[in-house]
């Protein structure tokens, strides 16, 4: 089916990216400059064509083309289709994904400038890029599935990136397993709608589900296929169990308790590509996914979500407090505020949690990129001087504010948004969760419900707190290591590359609230939030419907309480950071080279609550050993049977090659030794005598004589 | 040309051997040239069939052969017993379709791969013409008995060329090869006789009854009034013309009342109808050849002794034939029994993804790892075909192609390193990649490629067995659910240990095990593997992206077969109960 001019322009902006995958993958060392510039202009046409779907879409239609990409014949015919649905969420994760990967790629060119693997680091980018343009643009849930997967496996190119260190490649592979883990949910999940649809498509889904009705405890809806009329019943656990194996993969990609082991492991990758993949972009495609499907999860599996999100986010956060590895901050952090995301989609707040992911991307962008500039000089000056301590680690950094005020700068403002300080973006998005939580937990009928939006608050306190920590660690006190603070910055006197300033300072500009709304103090108003809320999007009719109207009814009600809760994470936010600083602020370099974690809490936390032992001793080697258990049965029982069997036969047969030779040759022989005996009897009589011969026969017969005589 | 494409097919190879028996044993170059011609004519004609071959033309419920070839082979009368009939009958439909397009493609990457092959010439490429030809034959054969004279003739070069190119162990995997495959063999063989005294031939009897000239083709009429006769024993058993004609004996209307395998015949052995035994012969005789597990440890060592591109066709041919066999023969002709242990075949189909997959997850040697990655992957050919929905068995079909490709990709990429260093234990290596990052680039393609990573034919396969096995509850009632879900962790695992292998061999510093230091030359790829891993990448990526090229050719057989079997096998499981019953 041909596409309208918007469709298309977008499977042009899809497979530019891939394009240059091609072309760096194969030629890249033979073009000049590797062919970085490729890639880049690749992805700048992609972005400007981007925008002008954007333009095009945004809050004014949506576009929609669908064809068929293979079929399986007969009665009843199953078509897959693929196709390209453009609304207010694609186009917004569209601009969002070229822009950061852009930036990204044009930072990278300062980065990575001389590694050995230049171009392919750029193939592999395009072929990341392509696959989160994917998993965004498809109108299905198989062809997202299929770039889910493509994105798992591009993350996993990229972590190895450096495949010569040991501890890339083997965080390469733990992270393509445990996505895989969630993919395996997320799969389930997918074959529960299509085998009582009979479609993956998401917009057939939406209208199936819209259709349906709730008869006596269970979901009843009809349609029509191929001339035939189906009647899908459906329980509720069954749609429940359906909808969470849907957010499984969710949990894999978007690294939610349980399976967030992987996302710290995979900072082994290089730096710009934390920044892109696992914190701007690939990570929140599990948001995405849940957003995409938000009309199949019931209300019980939105509180599970919500719970698992919160979970996620408190994890995140104390695990952050105690680290010293500038990146493992950074990583944890992002976990954390993942975890906010998820829970503001099991909320309700199904709007907040996207408008979240969207401010996240780029101040967690800034923030990534930012410390890939502090990694860098560190390596630098360590290098300098033939020292050989660890570049990443917080502790022997300090007073970097003075060498490396630029940085300083920007990681400041881009901080401040995770913090969620007034006035920046993250201070919007984050109080639109907590209020959205808070007027959740009241529908729902408050008690044990209250637990999420506690959470929520405790998380902004310990986010200040573990930031302004990282910041006083890294800008602040006095430089620990051994060499001059100046010879951190560039040998010109320069602090940065010039390639790598245009991005850092556009994120870090990104991070001000004013891009997201007009009034900074209020999310209220935010043009982005408005453009992604239910009903501006082809989400029509949503299981728990009732639950979410009420939900959103409830928080635009709260009038007095935004109020408050605003102010409450400002004190909160600004109790962290005075906590943290007064901490640390009496500290000598001395006592912060030697820091350790205090105490068995600390140390816990440090080690990720040793999740990873626990997770290698309960799966990962029990698994192995039961693979050895396995092998052995093949010798010692299959090939064990096998083989005695074969040696029984090989027995019985030379047990009756000896009968053959003993017992039936030798009948055979017997009868030859006796005719050969009697041979000689014979012929022993036979002497040529008339005289011996006329003896015998009078001997004859007598006998015949006798024989007659006495019978 | 139609008439004879399959025979050409069949015996391209075999003329070819001919010439090579003639050829003088010094003549190297002659003999690979000739035995190249010959696999990349059988591949132009396999191609040429796969473009000519009607996909729409199977009708919906009927299963449609295309390029019929059928001629008289061994034919006489045995007075009382009726007549005895062999023809020669090939024909190719949606189900073949793909496995010769298979065979030709691998028939030449094959040869290019024995190109380097030195011990007696002249007889490995003779052994590798016949295998080709018995290869190609199984698939198209349409009689019992010429299907059987081909599988059977697949074991004698592959017996050879195993034990004669082979490893150090080659003897020992050589005869643990032959004896399973003999064993198996003898059960298909005595279920073959059983059908043949059972089934006859509705046309040929109707020739023999004079209803028809000879050489008139049979009206569909004059078929069922046969058939009918037949089963109100009108027809004298001097004019009955038993056949092997495997169209004939999944028409349960040929069977001759009261014989052996008739439905309503009541027989029963070991307190089971004739038919269900009949069926598990025929079953265990091809899960040997799949291999399903438990029937499956001759696989890892016929592979790890096998030379690289008998690997090759073992692992991307030769095991289709026992999936080719379970479609082909056993589901149709034994439905009842088919759906009443379709558990059974699911079952093993699941324990066979599982039990490989953690089996190679316990694997040092590389080649061994990807020996039961194959057990892993052929399990899905059996789970979707015991799903009987349309996804499950076009998946399984489609299993076995993709898994053709890659397979086939996969113990070239070992051979390369096997090659090299003489050795394949993956503690031997490390950071391969430093030292040959082509190689390692297919190395990784293969594997994700294996571990069903979409865009690659695997995950097509992977995903419609899948679907199959989790809607059969509803679509066809056959199998619990539970079954399919325990199948996906198979995914899980298969990632785990191509990636483990990865991780231990190829990333990291590169380093070799010292002993091997002296006789290795690590080079990157040269021309000839390139040669033979670039078409097969190639394949597996346009498979993985255009299904349809090769669902549209198979889609409509199956779909007719799946119903087919479904309402028959319904069908005479409930008279088979019945009569039992009675």
């Amino acid at each position: 089916m041909a596409g309208t001019p918007q469709t298309t322009t977008a499977l042009v902006v899809l497979l530019l990216p891939l394009l240059g995958f091609l072309v760096l993958f194969m030629l890249g060392k033979r073009l000049p400059r590797q062919g970085d510039w490729l890639a880049i202009g690749l992805t700048a046409v992609a972005f400007i064509l981007s925008g002008w779907l954007f333009w095009q879409t945004w809050n004014t239609a949506t576009f929609h083309t669908r064809t068929t990409w293979f079929s399986l014949p007969g009665n009843s015919l199953t078509d897959f289709t693929a196709g390209i649905l453009l609304d207010n969420l694609t186009v917004l994760m569209l601009v969002i994904v070229t822009f950061i990967s852009l930036l990204v790629q044009l930072f990278s060119m300062g980065y990575m400038h001389g590694d050995k693997g230049y171009s392919r680091y750029f193939a592999f980018l395009g072929l990341f890029t392509f696959s989160m343009l994917g998993i965004v643009l498809v109108d299905n849930l198989l062809l997202l599935f299929m770039f889910w997967e493509l994105v798992g496996l591009s993350s996993y190119l990229l972590i190895g990136f450096w495949f010569h260190k040991p501890a890339a490649v083997a965080a390469n592979k733990k992270a393509f397993l445990v996505n895989r883990i969630g993919d395996i949910g997320l799969l389930l999940g997918l074959f529960a709608f299509y085998t009582y649809f009979r479609t993956f498509d998401l917009e057939a889904l939406r209208l199936l589900i819209g259709n349906g009705v709730w008869e006596g405890g269970s979901f009843v809806t009809t349609y029509t296929l191929n001339n035939q009329e189906w009647l899908v019943e459906l329980g509720p656990v069954f749609l429940t169990v359906a909808g969470l194996g849907l957010f499984m993969g969710c949990v894999g990609k978007s690294a939610q308790f349980p399976l967030q082991v992987w996302l710290p492991d995979a900072m082994q990758g290089p730096t710009p590509v934390s920044a892109l993949i696992h914190a701007a972009t690939m990570v929140a495609a599990g948001v995405y996914l849940v957003a995409r499907c938000y009309a199949f999860f019931t209300p019980e599996a939105l509180t599970v979500i919500a719970l698992v999100g919160a979970i996620t986010a408190l994890i995140g956060a104390l695990v952050a407090l105690t680290q010293y590895d500038i990146k493992a901050v950074l990583a944890f952090s992002t976990i954390s505020q993942l975890g906010y995301m998820v829970m503001g989609m099991g909320v309700g707040a199904h709007d907040a949690a996207l408008f979240h992911l969207s401010t996240h991307a780029f101040f967690k962008a800034a923030l990534f990129l930012n410390s890939g500039i502090i990694i860098h000089a560190m390596h630098r000056g360590l290098h300098q001087h033939h020292l050989s301590l660890d570049a990443q680690d917080i502790r022997n950094m300090g007073g970097l504010r003075k060498a490396m005020p630029l940085t300083f700068y920007t990681y400041l403002v881009a901080a401040a948004a995770l913090v969620g300080l007034p006035l920046f973006s993250g201070f919007l998005s984050k109080d639109a969760i907590l209020s959205g939580s808070w007027a959740w937990a009241q529908t729902m009928g408050g008690g044990l419900y209250f637990v999420i939006p506690v959470i929520g608050f405790t998380v902004v306190l310990l986010t200040a707190f573990y930031m302004a920590r990282h910041m006083w660690f890294i800008f602040f006190g006095e430089f620990r290591a051994a060499f001059p603070v100046q010879d951190l910055r560039l040998k010109a006197g320069q602090e940065i590359e010039r390639e790598m300033l245009l991005p850092v300072i556009l994120l870090a500009i990104l991070s001000l609230g004013i891009f997201f709304s007009l009034n900074p103090l209020s999310f209220g108003g935010s043009w982005l939030l408005q453009g992604i809320s239910l009903e501006n999007l082809s989400t029509s009719y949503i299981l728990s419907d009732e639950l979410v109207q009420a939900v959103i009814a409830r928080d635009a009600a709260n009038h007095t309480l935004h109020l408050v809760f605003g102010i409450l994470s400002t004190l909160l936010a600004a109790a962290g950071i005075s906590w943290a600083i007064l901490k640390y602020k009496s500290r000598t370099a001395e006592q912060f080279l030697h820091e350790q974690p205090q105490g068995r809490l600390a140390q816990f936390s440090q080690q990720h609550f040793r999740l990873n032992e626990f997770y290698n001793r309960t799966f990962v080697q029990p698994t192995l050993r039961l693979g050895h258990q396995l092998y052995r049965i093949d010798i010692k029982v299959i090939d064990y049977v096998l083989n005695n069997g074969s040696k029984a036969l090989v027995i019985l047969a030379k047990f009756i090659a000896w009968v053959d030779r003993w017992v039936v040759d030798g009948l055979v022989w017997l009868v030859g030794a006796l005719s050969k005996v009697m041979g000689r009897v014979g012929r022993g009589l036979q002497n040529g005598k008339v005289q011996s011969y006329f003896a015998y026969s009078l001997f004859g017969f007598i006998l015949l004589m006798l024989y007659i005589i006495l019978f | 040309m139609n008439d004879f494409i399959l025979t050409s097919l069949i015996f391209t190879p075999l003329l070819a051997a001919l010439v090579i028996l003639l050829l003088p044993v010094r003549l190297h170059k002659p003999i690979k040239a000739v035995t190249l011609l010959a696999a990349l004519v059988q591949m132009g004609l396999a191609i040429l069939l796969y473009f000519r071959f009607d996909g729409g033309a199977a009708a919906n419920g009927q299963m449609g052969y295309q390029f019929v070839q059928k001629l008289n082979w061994i034919g006489f009368s045995l007075g009382n017993l009726g007549r005895f009939q062999i023809d020669y009958f090939v024909g190719v439909d949606g189900v073949s379709i793909s496995l010769v397009l298979l065979t030709g493609l691998v028939g030449v990457i094959g040869v290019i791969s024995s190109w380097n092959i030195t011990k007696n010439v002249k007889g490995y490429f003779l052994l590798y013409l016949l295998l080709l030809t018995s290869v190609m034959g199984c698939f198209l054969a349409l009689d019992f008995f010429l299907f059987y004279l081909f599988f059977e003739f697949m074991l004698l070069p592959m017996y050879f060329l195993i034990g004669i190119w082979g490893g150090p162990k080659r003897e020992y995997a050589a005869i643990k090869f032959f004896i399973y495959t003999l064993v198996g063999s003898l059960f298909i063989l005595i279920v073959m006789i059983g059908l043949y005294t059972s089934v006859i031939d509705p046309a040929a009897t109707a020739v023999q009854m004079g209803l028809l000239e000879q050489g008139q083709a049979a009206s569909a009429e004059v078929l069922t009034q046969v058939q009918q006769m037949l089963q109100r024993n009108q027809i004298s058993n001097y004019n009955l013309v038993h056949t092997f004609s495997i169209p004939a004996m999944m028409e349960p209307a040929n069977f001759i009342p009261n014989s052996l395998l008739h439905v309503l015949s009541g027989s029963i052995l070991w307190d089971m109808p004739l038919r269900f035994i009949a069926f598990l012969l025929l079953f265990a005789g091809f899960a040997i050849k799949v291999p399903s597990v438990p029937v499956h440890t001759w696989l890892p060592d016929a592979h790890v002794e096998a030379p690289t591109p008998i690997s090759v066709l073992l692992a991307a041919i030769l095991l289709k034939v026992g999936g080719y066999g379970l479609i082909r023969i056993v589901y149709p002709i034994f439905p009842d029994a088919g759906t009443y242990f379709s558990i059974l075949v699911g079952g093993l189909g699941v324990l066979s993804i599982i039990y490989g997959a953690m089996n190679a997850l316990a694997m040092k040697d590389l080649k061994k790892l990807i020996a039961y990655s194959s057990v892993s992957h052929m399990g899905f050919v059996l789970l979707g075909l015991a799903t009987l929905t349309n996804e499950g068995v076009n998946g399984a079909i489609y299993m076995m192609f993709s898994h053709g490709i890659i397979s086939a990709m996969l113990f070239l990429v070992v051979g390369v390193i096997y090659d090299r260093a003489h050795d394949r234990m993956i503690h031997n290596f490390r950071g391969l990649a430093n030292a040959m990052p082509a190689y390692t680039a297919f190395v990784v393609v293969a594997f994700f490629a294996s571990l069903g990573m979409p865009g690659f034919s695997g995950f097509i396969s992977e995903l419609l067995v899948l679907v199959g096995g989790f809607g059969a509850p509803e679509a066809t009632g056959l199998l619990p659910r539970w079954l399919t879900i325990v199948a996906v962790f198979g995914l899980l695992l298969s990632a785990a240990y191509y990636l483990w292998a990865l991780q231990r061999m190829f990333f990291g510093k590169f380093w070799i095990f010292p002993e091997l230091r002296q006789n290795a030359l690590i080079t990157d790829l040269n021309a000839r593997e390139y040669l033979m891993l670039v078409p097969l990448a190639v394949l597996a990526l346009v498979f993985g992206i255009f299904p349809h090229l090769l669902l549209d050719k198979i889609g409509l057989t199956v779909n007719g077969y799946t119903e087919m079997v479904l309402l028959r096998g319904q069908e005479q499981l409930g008279l088979i109960i019945s009569t039992l019953q009675k």
